[in-house]
């Protein structure tokens, strides 16, 4: 069996790396550097820290570059971890068997914007609110729009297959990448689109592999450039949020908002009232609204004045066919241009005495259907108050649904509960506690026909394990992709049990 | 390994500074998010993970596990302007800060770092010498080899009749004494111009700030004690502070070495000469046929929250055509002139001014303008490669004001000296 397990790399492997790279301060075997390319915002073992360092950083500029160390890697069975931003909220960038961290964040160039056939060519490592900066004089924008936006790299979110807030108009990242160049585990380099055309959406030559390289957790390779879609600017944005007095009125709402056919419909948000009580525990976070709210949706648009103006009347409409009471104009557009900051500050965190105690995030990305959106919701909130009570360093921060699928917005939703985890008290008893909490979650979202992951992908304890589940019949065809894309199991190993290709 | 096992003993000074810094740390590790990272203005250029914000904060916490050592991380902490654009920028700051009166401060744990470095002999080798230099002259040494001494220490205001001592005291920068000296004649002619009354030290050192900034925090105290020693020695009740970095050492700084025992009103110069300008004591009445963009210094406007007062000023000024860059875009701008950065790490400095340089080009400008003597040495570096004339606003208002300022802006006068 050839799996590459705990790398080996002695300083014979570090001189070939600066050989290649052709720059020491790009070559980083140092401490300093090891340790802080191991985390990413998710809970993380704080305690066992040491044992997800990577072994050596490097920051590549090229393609070559980036080819040449992963087949110096392939050829000594050394593992690879890519990384981005390291802003996941799962572990995919998180290095399980240390190795070489391959860290994409000089390959931020703009190569080409091409104005006529509507693509930005850029590297991986740029990020989207810098990119939209350069592309803003031009009168078009890239509309990828995670939480992470100020922060994220284009690179980790083709890897993860990220979600954007404006999906349901705009597609998600993965429907945003026209074609990329990839080098795969060998180090090969492979140009991966739709057909062979490099700025071409649609193709049925061959076999459609653009899907297969966004999405993988950086187990199948490493994304070195995109060729990205350009929208022309919106001329107008319209948000609005309602406020409900039970869920279920809201969750009716919502649905019938995803049904109403609006073309220019960018996304649904459904607050719970977990969720709401959180927001409340200091007046800045969230505009107070009396007890008597216990849900509240919020809706955007984007789109032409001719588009958006129109059926924004509509969104008013069916906002307060139910019971829902339109919120007014200064919560709607204020909140909704911030809410990528609003939720998860570690201060709100509060023990179980009611303390506040920095608390990390956990954030559950689950993919589920319209119809059991109440059921998971009840289910999850009792699993949370559970470990909660017999634990004391876990608290519930709510619940959030969100359309999911791109263009689409009426059948599926990205489902959210956010858990505070006090990461000052992680020992191993709390952190395998953290797991089982974990599993469990995933477990209801099986259990109810959904997905574990909408995009953070399933790559830490509590998901990784449930992958072969969830995958069902198509898991053998998943293990036979990696062993043959990957014959040495070097890309970013032991992810998702993606090891039992190699058994 | 002991995990506080310093190389000059044994690691007590390390457990100190983790004890101190731990909880301030532990919030921005839990959060984790990584916003500040892309406005970092070093980050943005050298894209390494070590150098960013969340870093010197994940550092702490590797510490108290035992993974690093103050020599390990040493050459990090060099990487930062202590502009802090990654406070402004913090989640936790921006959304909850004032409700729980929690910062997370960047600025400050890097300062104290350096300060750990410099107790346990990890040192950097260009802060070691500009702060043995300092040590001799008193100045620092912002004219290279040559050594600013105190015989020249008030050259700059050669024929312009100030007064030593008084009430109002004008301090004077080490870079805007013997560097850039034109800004230093421009803005004590507009004070005269409008009829304020002002003196000059009897002995004056540099304010410390830098060297506390680089670590060197003894150094940086007894230049502290001096100045305030000279200023109640002429009776001073008021500084005028021209230089932003002065402004933060004399209101951040100095309240934190003397407490309660530290009685000086400090005025900002550019809010002063808005004022007067407000008040009509200066008369802007010459054109100045430019078209310009406004540089917000960091220490201005990320550190103090002032924006507000040099935009008035520019806006006062005929004939001037002024393309405006919002304060909130430029928090992600720098010039790298801050923070020590220029002087361990100079090409950083460099690559961080000319791409400031290359936005300001962008708009079509001719004329680059900024309220800080720091930024303008290498800003003028790169605005001269681009073409871009780098002003500052003092000497801008000075022209419209028909002042023949004089002195020099790069150092020129000093050069003719030597």
């Amino acid at each position: 069996m050839s799996v590459a397990v705990k790398s080996a790399i002695d300083d014979g492997v570090i001189e070939e790396l600066r050989a290649i790279i052709g720059d020491d301060d790009r070559v980083l075997p140092g401490i300093s550097s090891r340790v802080n390319r191991t985390r990413v915002p998710a809970p993380f073992p704080v305690h066992r820290w040491a044992e997800y360092m990577p072994d050596v950083a490097v920051l590549p500029r090229t393609t070559e570059e980036v080819s040449e160390v992963v087949k110096l890697a392939n050829r000594l069975r050394i593992p690879v971890v890519p990384r981005a931003g390291g802003t996941g909220l799962s572990d995919g960038a998180v290095p399980l068997r240390g190795g070489i961290c391959v860290d994409v964040k000089l390959m931020n160039a703009i190569k080409e914007i091409d104005l006529v056939d509507r693509t930005v060519t850029v590297g991986p490592g740029i990020n989207m609110l810098k990119l939209n900066e350069a592309l803003r004089p031009h009168g078009v924008f890239y509309p990828d729009d995670p939480a992470s936006y100020p922060c994220s790299l284009v690179g980790g979110r083709i890897g993860t297959g990220g979600w954007s807030l404006l999906g349901a108009r705009f597609g998600h990242t993965r429907d945003l990448v026209i074609s990329m160049q990839v080098v795969l585990p060998t180090g090969e380099v492979a140009q991966i689109g739709d057909g062979g055309g490099r700025k071409l959406r649609k193709s049925s030559t061959g076999l459609t592999l653009k899907q297969l390289f966004t999405g993988h957790q950086g187990t199948l390779g490493i994304t070195t450039e995109a060729t990205l879609e350009l929208f022309p600017r919106p001329e107008v944005e319209f948000s609005a949020f309602f406020a409900f007095d039970e869920y279920t009125k809201a969750w009716r709402t919502t649905g019938a908002l995803t049904r109403s056919g609006l073309a220019t419909l960018a996304g649904v948000v459904l607050f719970d009232e977990w969720k709401l009580r959180y927001l409340r525990r200091d007046d800045e976070a969230y505009i107070p609204q009396p007890e008597s709210v216990r849900a509240v949706i919020a809706v955007a648009m984007y789109g032409t004045r001719a588009e958006v103006e129109p059926a924004s009347k509509r969104v008013l409409e069916i906002g307060r066919a139910d019971g829902g009471k339109y919120l007014g104009d200064e919560i709607s557009q204020g909140d909704w241009a911030s809410r990528h900051d609003r939720y998860a500050t570690p201060l709100h965190g509060r023990s179980l005495d009611g303390q506040a105690v920095p608390m990390s995030w956990h954030c559950e990305d689950a993919a589920l259907n319209y119809s059991v959106l109440p059921q998971v919701r009840e289910e999850w909130h009792a699993i949370v108050a559970r470990y909660r009570e017999r634990y004391g360093i876990f608290d519930d921060w709510g619940m959030f649904a969100y359309t999911n699928a791109a263009h689409k917005p009426w059948g599926d939703y990205l489902v959210e509960i956010d858990v505070g985890i006090w990461e000052q008290r992680l020992d191993d008893e709390n952190w395998d506690a953290w797991v089982r909490c974990k599993r469990e979650i995933s477990e209801v979202s099986l259990k109810y026909g959904g997905s574990i992951t909408a995009c953070h992908g399933a790559t830490r304890a509590g998901d990784a394990e449930l992958v072969p589940t969830e995958m069902g019949s198509a898991w053998p065809v998943v293990l036979a992709i990696k062993r043959a894309l990957d014959p040495n199991n070097v890309m970013n190993p032991g992810k998702q049990r993606l090891d039992e290709a190699y058994e | 390994m002991d995990a506080y096992t310093g190389p000059n003993g044994d690691g007590q000074l390390q457990r100190e500074f983790v004890e101190r810094w731990r909880d301030n740390a532990y919030g921005c590790f839990s959060s984790g998010h990584k916003f500040c990272r892309e406005v970092c203005p070093v980050m943005q250029v050298t894209r390494n993970e070590n150098h960013t914000p969340t870093a010197f904060h994940a550092n702490v916490v590797a510490m108290e596990k035992g993974l690093l050592d103050v020599a390990d991380v040493a050459d990090d902490y060099v990487h930062c302007t202590q502009c802090g654009a990654c406070e402004l920028r913090c989640p936790n700051t921006l959304f909850t800060g004032d409700f729980y009166r929690h910062r997370t401060r960047t600025v400050d744990v890097v300062k104290a770092m350096r300060a750990l470095m410099v107790e346990t002999g990890n040192e950097r080798p260009g802060y070691k010498l500009w702060n043995e230099r300092l040590a001799e002259a008193h100045s620092e040494p912002v004219l290279g080899d040559v050594v600013p001494s105190q015989d020249h220490v008030r050259d700059w205001a050669d024929g312009l009749e100030i007064p030593v001592g008084g009430e109002t005291i004008l301090f004077v920068d080490c870079e805007a004494a013997f560097y850039r000296t034109s800004y230093t004649r421009a803005f004590a002619q507009l004070l005269q111009r409008a009829g304020v009354e002002f003196g000059l030290m009897r002995e004056q050192w540099c304010c410390g700030g830098p060297a506390a900034e680089m670590g060197y925090m003894d150094l940086a105290r007894r230049h502290a004690e001096h100045n305030v020693a000279d200023w109640r020695a002429v009776g001073a009740k008021r500084i005028i502070a021209p230089d932003p970095h002065d402004y933060i050492a004399f209101t951040e700084d100095y309240p934190g070495y003397f407490g309660d025992d530290y009685e000086f009103e400090i005025a900002l110069g550019v809010e002063l000469l808005a004022e007067l300008i407000e008040q009509g004591r200066i008369e802007l009445t010459k054109p100045v046929e430019r078209t310009v963009t406004y540089h917000d210094p960091c220490r201005l406007n990320k550190r103090k929250g002032v924006h507000k007062a040099p935009r008035d000023v520019l806006r006062a000024i005929p004939g001037l055509t002024f393309k405006d860059v919002d304060r909130v875009t430029q928090w992600s701008y720098c010039s790298g002139g801050g923070g020590g950065l220029p002087v361990e790490k100079p090409a950083i400095t460099a690559e961080i001014s000319r791409r400031r340089v290359e936005r300001a080009a962008g708009l079509d400008v001719d004329t680059l303008v900024s309220a800080c003597p720091w930024s303008e040495r290498p800003l003028s570096e790169a605005g001269e490669a681009a073409s871009i004339d780098v002003v500052d606003l003092f000497e801008l208002v000075a022209e419209s004001a028909g002042i023949d300022v004089g002195g020099a802006r790069r150092g020129l006068v000093a050069e003719e000296r030597r």
